[in-house]
């Protein structure tokens, strides 16, 4: 910038000629060249203000600042990172043992329908043996009776006939001759 | 007289002086235009002395702007300079935020457009300008000459290509500086050519208020985003000068 306005002060007298020839028309102002000077100037002046500012306070504190927060962040980040493994392996653990626990609890229960089942057979076998021995000796106890009331009735019947013929002939039969004309 | 008319869009560019300063018989006096840079610098320092006078990890609204503005600035010349553009931050920050203040206070009314001058804008290209050929010739030598003969041109079409890029590199701080200036003098000169259509046209002055308004945000855009490319426009200069054989 500076070389720029030395290379303006070497034709300043030209310039300035031409500016106070075209000062009355109504130009642009921006063609002014009586005011570059002044323009130039200030402009030296508050940039280099602002360079100096932003050079020596602003981009130190901001870059301070911006890299501050980036360790945090990153810092933050591997503590989250370290918990989320930490919880992982919990949680794993935590699988395990319900795994484990539910096998045994398979296990048990397994063994213990198994137990009950033998033990219903078992029960049911001694209550068939002793069901069928119920039955034979009902058979045998009906089959007797049986027996018992069918010579009652032949008895009985052999009785009526002896006492039914008695009556009108005095003949009486013996048994083996009613038992032959009964068959 | 241009000066008398109120409605001449010309008249919010003229420079009137606050204090008559001489030095040396030079013409330095204090002027709206410096009143105005003064102005930029002031708002480039309460930003940064607000935004920085806190300084927490989870910032308020101020520091954050001030770091939006920092990253913004630090990402860009990053990105197109790379590591070795890092000494030239301070520079390049503070060119942003003079011009990008210097925009934005020049769109409230009745204030004045330090970047509308030609001379402002021309200033700082040339200084780039000129500082950018230096670094190109301290940190390259001799090989800084390589950009006017890019890699891979057969040689007999070096006569064509060697004056095309010395006349492209010489207008660089021209087109620079033309750029940021004109954009500014258009823009404020069509505000304050609809505004006088408002008052002229009385009840119907309602159209020209709305393209106003419309124009105004075209122009708040225009002002960040002339800032935006004249920062850019310097990266990539200073990229060529570090970086001659792309």
């Amino acid at each position: 910038m500076k070389i720029l306005l030395k290379a303006f002060l070497l034709t300043a007298p030209i310039n300035f000629a031409y500016a106070a020839e075209g000062q009355k028309s109504a130009g642009l102002p921006q063609m002014d060249i009586a005011t570059f000077p002044s323009q130039l100037f200030w402009l030296v002046i508050t940039f280099s203000l602002l360079y100096l500012f932003m050079w020596k306070f602003v981009i130190p504190r901001l870059g301070a600042t911006i890299e501050e927060r980036r360790d945090k962040i990153s810092n933050d980040i591997n503590d989250a990172d370290n918990l989320n493994t930490e919880a992982t392996d919990i949680l794993k653990k935590y699988d395990e043992q319900m795994a484990s626990a539910s096998q045994e609890s398979n296990e048990i229960i397994t063994n213990s329908k198994k137990a009950m089942l033998d033990h219903l057979e078992m029960l049911k076998k001694e209550n068939e043996v002793k069901l069928n021995s119920l039955i034979s000796e009902s058979q045998a106890k009906i089959k007797a009776q049986e027996e018992k009331s069918k010579t009652e009735i032949r008895n009985a019947t052999l009785d009526t006939i002896k006492a039914i013929v008695s009556r009108y002939i005095e003949n009486i039969p013996s048994d083996e001759e009613i038992n032959k004309k009964l068959n | 007289m241009a000066a008398d008319n109120p409605i001449d869009p010309i008249h919010q560019f003229e420079i009137s002086k606050i204090a008559d300063i001489q030095l040396g018989g030079i013409d330095i006096s204090f002027t709206n235009s410096s009143l105005f840079m003064v102005f930029a610098l002031a708002a480039t320092m309460a930003l940064f002395v607000i935004g920085l006078s806190k300084k927490s990890i989870v910032p308020n609204r101020m520091q954050m702007l001030s770091e939006l503005s920092y990253n913004f600035i630090a990402n860009m010349l990053r990105d197109q300079v790379g590591d070795q553009g890092r000494a030239y931050f301070p520079f390049i920050f503070s060119l942003f935020m003079f011009i990008f203040f210097c925009n934005f206070i020049g769109l409230i009314p009745y204030t004045f457009t330090v970047t509308s001058h030609l001379i402002v804008t021309f200033a700082f290209a040339g200084l780039i300008f000129i500082a950018v050929t230096i670094i190109g010739f301290v940190k390259n030598g001799l090989g800084y000459l390589r950009i006017f003969y890019p890699s891979g041109i057969p040689i007999f079409l070096a006569p064509l290509i060697v004056p095309i890029e010395i006349i492209s590199y010489l207008s660089k701080p021209i087109s620079l500086s033309v750029r940021l200036c004109a954009n500014m003098l258009a823009g404020h000169s069509i505000l304050k050519i609809f505004a006088g259509f408002i008052v002229m046209l009385g009840f119907l002055g309602f159209a020209p208020l709305v393209f106003l308004v419309v124009l105004y945000a075209l122009e708040t855009l225009i002002a960040a985003l002339q800032a935006y490319i004249f920062t850019i426009l310097t990266c990539i200069y200073l990229n060529d000068a570090l970086h001659p054989d792309h």
